[in-house]
């Protein structure tokens, strides 16, 4: 397999069949799982080799499907660009689907650059009905796709991969992949903005894959974008829970789905009480901030005195406050250390509580800097050097 | 339950090759022939007497058709008047199925090709319709080979089995030695028919046409080819001349203007030398004739008699002499001038010169 960037592939393809392409290539996203464009491989051409290029009229295309990535023959001709197109379907060679419902198969019109795109669409509806179709063959399986069928907030966004057996127990598997109804529309921009690349929607993928037709080993997985994947705190901060031993999806993916939702609310309302903590401070403290994160508000700076005795303090709040307490950084304007930084004390436990509001939070942090800072000091004069 | 085998004669595999290997595109079409049923009884060590029964299809002959699509719709629903028209006087009978070639494509069927086959079956009423799929694509990078996969299938409730193909002429599978020698000449009726048709294939000296024509052009190929070469050739003797010119001329030109300066240099040489020579000569004239009244200009009167000179008070003299002072200084100074001049000049003309100037010396002490 030669991978090929889009662009390559749309220089070396007829000129004819540019068009219909361009569009599977720069706008052809299919499936639940829209993170990955379709993908162009294999360009060849029916031409004898005599023919001037570009003449390229046939390719092989990827297309992600349930965590699988199903790779078909689409074959046209260069000399009868307006005739439409034919398929191989991999491995899938009993796939067939049925051509009446194929409406861009039936009325093709060439001079439509979105007619191969629809057409490839219609063609995974077709091979999703194939593959559930498939499930027959376990009725424990047949049961659970049933079931999820009947819930309109899974059964539309479901992917199913009943493949080949598996090659060591020769049991038939399947896997399914759900889209959680999980609304991150209200995740704070600033969370999602750090990730290099664009993703396009934000989705959270649940796969559960059967291994046995009896459902006795199960392995679930979840998937999120990138940028959902950053904003909740990496790949290692969620963790869903293993699927029940004699447990069914109906029950499970709801589970998963309320797990993610109340961590997205977490990190909302994290974000929203960050906020508040920071409103309080600068209240508080007004002259005395130096500087804090006015866009994620994780950060903040206080110059204050005590006794003629200037210093700052460097709050960092964590991703999870507050839950998580925030860490206090002590630093002497005067003091050095052996390595020349400025002279610092770091407090992570003091007097403080999660269902404390921003302004007591305030005011309690206030009172420990003056009960702290007489031990800083001397600390500062004993250890540091000016 | 019969094991269906295609047998199929290399001409007509090499004709279909042929006919693909010209065309710009994917090639289809109808194949005709014969099927029979035999039955062949195998002797094993386990079983004395086996029977298989062998449905064999024989295919004879092929029907192109002009254009791809066309006995059928993009949904692939066949179009019976098409096939009907491009059957012509064939037989429906005789249609053993239809092909397809596709190049640089892999030996599996796609999805039109499984739906039309289904739906050629229902029109044609042939439960056991061949599909013969050729698939060419090239061999070797240079694209100086190619190689195509062949192989026939047929469907049994709605599953294609691939049946194998096998062509006739490179001898059957069965452990018999290659024919060495062809078939008898001896019936009439052959060799009646061989004469009837062979005026199309064969010219007057029992040559094949075609190839006559394919050597004809391939002769006139090597003359374009070998009068081409002798252009080249000509064309590069012709520039290795000219360009064996332009360097002689080169060097010449380099030559004489070498030459050109070491005369120029020798001149200045002489003529300097000249110069003092003509400056030694003019302070010896001098010096002998300088107060000689007949080389002093006089004034004349009307009448043609020289003006008597003026006595000379002492001032005077003075002045003539610091004259004569100063001219002798001029004269000092064109000297230096010359020498200066002679040691600007390069260490070899200097040398040169110190030469010829020790012999003029020499020369004028003497």
């Amino acid at each position: 397999m030669n991978d090929i960037s889009p662009e390559a592939a749309l220089h070396r393809i007829s000129p004819e069949l540019r068009p219909l392409l361009c569009s599977v290539v720069r706008n052809g996203r299919v499936g639940l799982d829209s993170t990955n464009c379709l993908r162009v491989t294999d360009l060849k051409t029916g031409c004898i080799s005599l023919t001037p290029g570009p003449c390229c009229d046939r390719f092989k295309l990827h297309i992600p499907y349930a965590g699988e990535t199903l790779k078909w023959d689409i074959i046209f001709n260069a000399q009868f660009p307006e005739l439409p197109p034919d398929f191989i379907f991999g491995e899938d060679a009993e796939f067939l689907p049925e051509p009446s419902e194929l409406p861009h198969l039936v009325q093709w019109d060439a001079g439509n650059p979105e007619c191969l795109l629809q057409l490839v669409k219609e063609l995974i509806q077709q091979y999703h009905h194939y593959q559930c179709q498939r499930l027959r063959e376990s009725s424990r399986l047949l049961f659970e796709y049933d079931s999820l069928l009947e819930d309109p907030n899974y059964g539309r966004n479901m992917e199913i991969y009943a493949g080949r057996k598996n090659s060591w127990t020769g049991e038939f598997s399947a896997r399914f992949l759900l889209k959680l109804p999980v609304d991150f529309s209200n995740i704070p921009v600033y969370l999602l903005k750090d990730t290099a690349l664009d993703p396009g929607e934000d989705v959270a993928l649940l796969s559960v894959s059967f291994e046995d037709a009896e459902a006795t080993q199960v392995f679930p997985k979840l998937y999120l974008s990138p940028s959902i994947e950053h904003a909740l705190g990496g790949s290692s901060a969620l963790h869903i829970p293993a699927f029940p031993s004699g447990g069914c999806l109906i029950d499970y993916v709801p589970q998963v789905c309320q797990l993610l939702n109340n961590k997205v609310q977490y990190i909302i309302q994290g974000y929203h009480k960050r906020r508040e903590y920071i409103a309080a401070f600068l209240s508080h403290f007004g002259m005395g901030v130096v500087e804090y994160d006015a866009v994620g508000f994780t950060k903040l700076t206080l110059l204050l005195m005590w006794k003629d005795f200037c210093f700052l303090v460097h709050v960092d709040l964590p991703l999870y406050f507050p839950r998580d307490q925030p860490t206090l950084t002590f630093q002497s304007v005067y003091h050095f250390t052996n390595s020349g930084q400025l002279y610092s004390q770091v407090q992570k436990s003091y007097p403080y509580s999660p269902r404390w509001d921003g302004n007591e939070m305030a005011k309690r942090a206030k009172a420990y800097f003056k009960s702290f800072i007489p031990q800083f000091q001397e600390g500062a004069f004993a250890n540091g050097k000016l | 339950m019969a094991e269906p085998t295609v047998r199929v004669s290399g001409i007509v595999l090499s004709s279909l090759m042929f006919q693909h290997g010209n065309t710009d595109s994917d090639a289809e079409g109808l194949v005709l022939g014969e099927s029979r049923v035999e039955e062949q009884i195998t002797i094993s060590d386990s079983q004395a007497d086996r029977i298989h029964i062998q449905e064999i299809y024989y295919v004879q002959k092929h029907i192109a058709c002009s254009k791809l699509n066309h006995l059928y719709s993009g949904a692939g629903e066949v179009n019976s008047v098409a096939v009907k028209k491009l059957l012509a006087d064939n037989k429906q009978d005789s249609v053993l199925g239809w092909y397809r070639q596709r190049r640089n494509s892999d030996q599996q069927l796609s999805f039109r090709e499984r739906i039309v086959h289904q739906s050629l079956k229902a029109s044609l009423r042939n439960p056991h319709l061949l599909f013969l799929l050729l698939t060419p694509h090239r061999a070797s990078s240079a694209e100086s080979t190619h190689r195509t996969e062949y192989c026939a299938y047929i469907s049994r409730n709605s599953v294609f089995l691939s049946v194998p193909l096998l062509v006739n002429n490179l001898g059957l599978q069965e452990p018999q030695s290659y024919w060495k020698l062809p078939a008898g000449r001896s019936s009439e009726r052959y060799s009646a028919t061989i004469r009837r048709h062979s005026s199309s294939f064969f010219s007057s000296d029992g040559q094949l046409r075609d190839v006559n024509d394919v050597n004809a052009m391939n002769d006139a190929l090597q003359e374009e080819l070998q009068a081409a070469c002798r252009e080249v050739e000509d064309s590069e003797r012709q520039l290795e001349t000219l360009q064996s010119e332009v360097s002689a001329l080169r060097k010449r030109s380099r030559e004489r203007r070498k030459m050109k300066k070491s005369e120029a240099a020798g001149r200045t040489g002489e003529e300097e030398e000249d110069q003092r020579r003509n400056l030694r000569l003019q302070e010896a004239v001098g010096a002998l004739f300088k107060r000689s009244p007949l080389f002093l200009t006089h004034t004349l009167t009307l009448q043609g008699f020289p003006v008597p000179e003026r006595t000379f008070s002492g001032e005077e003299e003075e002045e003539e002499e610091e004259e004569a002072v100063c001219e002798e200084e001029e004269e000092e100074e064109a000297v230096c001038e010359e020498e200066t001049r002679e040691n600007t000049h390069s260490r070899k003309r200097s040398r040169e010169m110190a030469a010829s100037s020790e012999r003029k010396r020499r020369k004028s002490e003497s």
